[in-house]
């Protein structure tokens, strides 16, 4: 391997079309993020979607053209280089990110701007958008570090391609051309069933107790066997096969304890985290199965990462303290599990799929106290999604859970069961609460409302009229 | 006895040798497989052990010898029947006794009653003459076997229409106890043992079912069963009707090439289906639940102990058994058995230091059929107690004791994935046994006596030293280590001239300056070596002329036949190593078999054979040479085969 990229096939209808609303609104200059894929085997790069960056919580573009330096007047206007907010531009990354399904990512950037503004950008500018946004959005299991930018001329009106280089920051052009890709994914989907117990000795915090449990099951999932419809899977296996595929993962029987883990004493309890994971992969054209194999054991990490990101930023954020979400993931993200005396439950937000471009979809996770409708509003705000889903709909295919009844002798292996069942289950009432919350994170409410001003501003930009029509 | 009743026959695939030796009155049980094999075929002898302390006892303890029996066999193989060995004062009341133990040890062994035919025998350790009671079914009546077969080919029988099948299942079982009252904690291992065995059978667990990798252009075939899988095939395989079976149901033949060349079971390597136990966390689809976080206080501090259990298990089955019912009737009893073996071997060990225990097979020389022993590795191999269960192991397979057969690098070595095991097993790239195939040694109507075991040919130059002159002696020492380390006795490495004299002023029979020169050492020295590196003694025979060694000759036949080990010959002139000698009691005419260490050329066996740097030396050739010189002593060193296994 090492080697890096060579080319990028952009989907032609996706690409063409962002191109086209870009011209006709002709916004002075945009920037945006690249969903796609790097496969570390191949050295092409596959770019599904460009996403635009929406405006600031202060309603400004992200991507501005430098105004003219005073001491140095020169005639022509075009000049003025591109001026960015990498922050901005980072979190969004961020935030598209964690709604992506396996097998697609944030590879990079694009710019729209005119030639002569972008030629007027210095490139070390340009690498640390990107890199801003790579450092964000780290590609798992890619051996090279390397980054889309996709320049979008208006005058000449041309797209071109750069490969960034992460370690150098080196920009260097590549070959770009247009090809159906989107309505030629193949989707590889699953369900993960598990079932982790930490044992917990000392006063640890809620993040790293669960975060040791998340990436134990890491372990266990990416050395898990694949059976594809069936079928263990196996390197010889060909790509040719139709249709949306059913994974399964196998495991090693009850061998599932991490490594390191050892004999302990003073054990005050036992943490369970249990539960499945819907988990969905794409895979791109002239791609090896393999691929889709690990992008769907990605998509069960990252989504578990995601959940539980999402749970200690509602704690971190400067909460409203008549948010009641907010004040249980508050309180769950102070818990110190080593000092309860009681059973403790905490559901995980629930991973909903919502339709998104040519039939593939992008994921949100829903608190207990929320409905589909905020997450189509973040996916509105976040990936500049339309409300019109065509045929398709919101597909749940998580459902509510169940927590288990009993204490610590009998939820622990090879319990001295009375009853010889399993330790009782019961519903959690999701309705705990009467309280909607009413927004996500702080991003999405401004956005929205700055959405209007430059709609405004910049005049009629396709994607953001379309949350004025709602 | 009912004479009009049919008289069936006892076949018997183990040799008679086998059943008489030693001639002291003993029981055997008999070992077949009633399932796959025909009625009444006895595939192995395995003696019942004197009961422990009360040795005084004739009567078997049956509850050990079932303990110990269940973690030796394999599955698909049962206990079928007894035979009293002795003098026989009366046949009937031997035979049925003999019976009646069999029933009463399998009955412990299922923990049920055999509803198959058992045979109850007696054998006269005189005069070799054998006889069988048969009793089929309930067991209550029992006719006398009309006949006794011994099979001629007995690995053709076992093998043809059978195969193993084998499967390692490493575990690491959370063992919970509350710190100040460990009271609980047996019961709570039983119960997770307990647990551990009943999940092996849930719907969400698969099996991950793989052929050997027979030939290199065949790519092995694998199969994935499903927990639901085997109950729809245990119904089926009562239903004996080979038509029910849908074409899903693979059976254990599919696993191997069409035509099988290995018929017979060797150490180096086994062909065996592997089976891999794996549990499908996409089982029940349909049903997602949202991860939940859950904590469970413990309502005092608890210890947490991992018990790390290693199971490795072996099944006979036919070919022609679905592989479905092989799993759910051969592998998964077999492997509760091993775990409830291993479980009792821990019990007692639970709060202290864990015994590291490894299943390991052997198919030791004598017997066709597979078995397994379970070792504790935490010490090592020559541990008391391991040694002690390894010498039980030997006198209950009928093993010599004084020969180690069933060391862990006995063990049988299975062909998986198409990694070559040969390459890394021979480290050493030196050659071995190269007095295989030299011409005769032309003594006529001779008795060959020769060394019992693999040695590596050590000679001058090797690994670099140049001792050309000087070390043919410790040349001959590390021949003769070699042998102790092939036959398991020793697993220290051969050591270097360096090394040797290291050891010789170690023990205070060298000054330091002797360490890097090139001194000579002699038979004296190398007994010294052995003694302190192996723990191995010596015998010595000294001559004071070349021309009195042909009368040593009946001596040494006698150490070659009971040792069996590497002579070296020092003395006066140069050192040889000894591996044989060919003797003519009448005529008095002999050869010596010399490996010469003297040589210097490359390790090409055609030129070692054709120059005759191992080969037959008569003590006078046909020219009138002497090879031993009239004029010269010469010091025989002798090293005794240790007497351990």
């Amino acid at each position: 391997m090492g080697m890096g990229v060579k080319a990028v096939v952009g989907d032609e209808a996706q690409l063409k079309a962002l191109e086209n609303t870009l011209s006709s609104s002709a916004p002075p200059a945009q920037v945006g993020l690249v969903v796609g894929k790097l496969s570390p085997s191949s050295d092409r790069a596959l770019a599904y979607s460009l996403i635009p960056t929406p405006p600031t919580d202060a309603g400004d573009p992200p991507c501005s053209l430098q105004p003219k330096p005073k001491p140095k007047p020169k005639p022509a206007d075009s000049t003025s280089s591109l001026d960015f907010d990498v922050d901005w531009v980072a979190e969004h990354a961020r935030q598209v990110s964690r709604m992506l399904l396996g097998g697609m990512s944030v590879i990079g950037i694009y710019i729209w701007a005119s030639e002569a503004s972008f030629k007027a950008t210095s490139p070390a500018v340009l690498s640390q958008v990107v890199r801003a946004v790579s450092q964000v959005v780290p590609l798992y299991d890619s051996a090279v570090d390397e980054r889309l930018l996709i320049h979008i001329s208006y005058s000449p009106r041309r797209s071109a391609c750069r490969i960034c280089d992460m370690s150098s920051g080196s920009l260097r052009p590549c070959d770009f051309k247009y090809s159906k890709l989107l309505a030629s994914l193949q989707t590889f989907r699953c369900t993960y069933n598990f079932e982790i117990r930490v044992p917990v000795v000392q006063a640890e915090p809620f993040k790293k107790v669960v975060s040791k449990a998340i990436s134990n099951l890491t372990k266990e999932v990416q050395n898990a066997k694949a059976l594809i419809d069936g079928i263990l899977f196996s390197d010889a296996m060909d790509n040719t096969l139709e249709g949306p595929h059913n994974v399964e993962f196998l495991v090693p029987f009850k061998n599932n304890l991490p490594a390191e883990e050892c004999s302990l004493e003073g054990v005050s309890g036992l943490l369970l985290f249990a539960g499945s994971v819907s988990a969905l992969a794409y895979l791109g054209p002239k791609e090896s199965v393999s691929e889709a194999i690990s992008d769907l054991k990605l998509d069960i990490i990252t989504s578990l990462r995601s959940r539980l990101d999402i749970i200690l930023d509602e704690a971190d954020g400067e909460s409203t303290t008549d948010n009641l979400e907010n004040s249980l993931s508050q309180k769950a993200a102070q818990v110190v599990f080593h000092e309860l005396r009681a059973p403790y439950s905490f559901p995980f937000p629930r991973r909903i799929l919502i339709p998104w471009l040519a039939g593939s979809y992008v994921c949100d996770y829903l608190q207990q106290s929320e409905t589909t409708e905020d997450a189509m509003e973040r996916c509105r705000e976040v990936m500049s999604l339309e409300a019109d889903m065509g045929n398709y709909s919101i597909v749940e295919p998580e459902s509510a859970s169940c927590t288990t009844l009993g204490s610590f002798w009998d939820v622990v292996p090879g319990a001295l069961s009375k009853a010889p069942s399993e330790p009782g289950r019961k519903e959690i009432q999701s309705a705990e609460n009467g309280l909607r919350r009413t927004h996500g994170s702080s991003f999405s409410i401004l956005a929205a409302l700055v959405a209007l001003l430059i709609a405004l501003l910049v005049g009629y930009i396709f994607t953001f009229s379309a949350i004025l029509k709602t | 006895m009912a004479g009009s009743r049919r008289h069936p026959t006892v076949r018997l695939l183990c040799p008679k040798k086998s059943l008489l030796s030693p001639p002291s009155p003993s029981l055997r049980w008999l070992v077949g497989s009633p399932r796959f094999l025909p009625p009444l075929t006895v595939a192995a002898a395995l003696r019942c052990l004197p009961g422990g302390a009360d040795a005084s006892s004739s009567s078997p303890d049956l509850q050990r010898e079932a303990d110990e029996i269940r973690g030796l066999l394999v599955r698909g193989f049962d206990v079928v029947g007894a035979l009293h060995v002795g003098r026989s004062a009366e046949f009937g009341a031997d035979a049925r006794g003999a019976l009646e133990l069999a029933r009463a040890l399998r009955e412990r062994l299922s923990g049920e009653r055999a509803s198959h035919g058992m045979v109850g025998g007696c054998v006269d350790a005189g005069t070799g003459e054998i006889q069988f009671l048969v009793s089929e079914g309930d067991g209550l009546e029992a006719v006398e076997a009309a006949g006794v077969v011994w099979e001629d080919e007995p690995g053709r029988l076992l093998w043809e229409k059978g195969c193993l099948l084998r499967c390692e299942l490493p575990l690491k079982l959370p063992l919970y106890a509350s710190s100040d009252d460990m009271s609980g904690i047996e019961a709570r291992f039983f119960s997770l043992i307990e647990s551990t065995v009943s999940k092996l059978r849930d719907p969400h667990v698969s099996y991950l079912i793989e052929g050997p990798l027979a030939t290199r252009d065949e790519s092995h075939y694998s199969v994935i069963l499903h927990g639901n899988d085997l109950d729809s095939v245990s119904n089926l395989t009562h239903n004996e009707s080979a038509e029910v079976y849908s074409a899903n149901i693979v059976s254990c033949s599919k696993f191997f090439p069409a035509k099988r060349f290995n018929l017979s079971l060797t150490g180096e390597n086994a062909d065996a289906i592997q089976i891999t136990i794996l549990s499908n966390q996409s089982f029940n689809n349909s049903k997602a639940n949202i991860p939940v976080v859950e904590y469970f206080p413990a309502p005092a501090l608890a210890s947490l102990r991992l018990i790390n259990l290693k199971l490795d298990i072996l099944c006979y089955s036919s070919v022609d058994l679905p592989v479905a019912a092989a799993v759910s009737e051969l592998v998964i009893p077999g492997l509760a058995d091993q775990l409830n073996v291993m479980k009792k071997a821990i019990v007692s060990e639970l709060t202290t230091q864990q015994p590291q225990l490894c299943p390991y097979h052997f198919v030791p020389p004598g017997l066709f059929i597979p078995v397994t022993a379970i070792y504790d590795t935490r010490y090592g191999e020559i541990e008391e107690k391991q040694s002690e269960l390894r010498r039980n192991l030997h006198l209950r397979l009928q093993l010599p004791l004084d020969r180690p057969l069933l060391r862990i690098s006995n063990a049988l070595k299975f062909s998986i994935g198409g990694t070559d095991k040969k390459a890394s097993r021979n480290s050493s790239s030196l050659l071995r046994d190269v007095h295989r195939e030299i011409p005769s040694s032309g003594v006529s109507g001779g008795i060959m006596s020769l060394i019992d075991g693999s040695y590596e040919y050590y000679h001058y130059l090797h690994d670099g030293i140049d001792d050309n002159g000087w070390g043919c002696a410790y040349r001959s020492l590390q021949t003769i280590v070699s042998w102790y380390k092939l036959q398991q006795y020793s697993s220290i490495n051969v050591p270097s001239h360096r090394e040797i004299q290291q050891v010789l002023v170690e023990i205070g029979d060298k000054d330091s300056s002797f360490i890097g020169s090139r001194e000579w050492i002699g038979a004296i020295e190398l007994s010294f070596v052995l003694d302190k590196l192996l723990g191995a003694s010596c015998k010595i025979i000294n001559v004071r002329s070349g021309d009195e060694l042909p009368e040593k000759c009946r001596e040494l036949a006698i150490h070659f036949e009971t040792q069996g080990t590497p002579v070296m010959i020092g003395g006066g002139v140069l050192a040889y190593t000894l591996l044989g000698v060919d003797y003519n009691e009448t005529s008095g005419d002999c050869a010596f078999l010399i490996l010469d260490p003297h040589y210097t050329g490359s390790d090409d066996l055609k030129k070692i054979v054709n120059g005759g740097w191992c080969g037959w030396k008569k003590s006078v050739d046909s020219k009138g040479c002497s090879f031993f010189l009239k004029d010269k002593f010469y010091n025989l060193l002798l090293p005794q085969r240790p007497n351990m296994v």
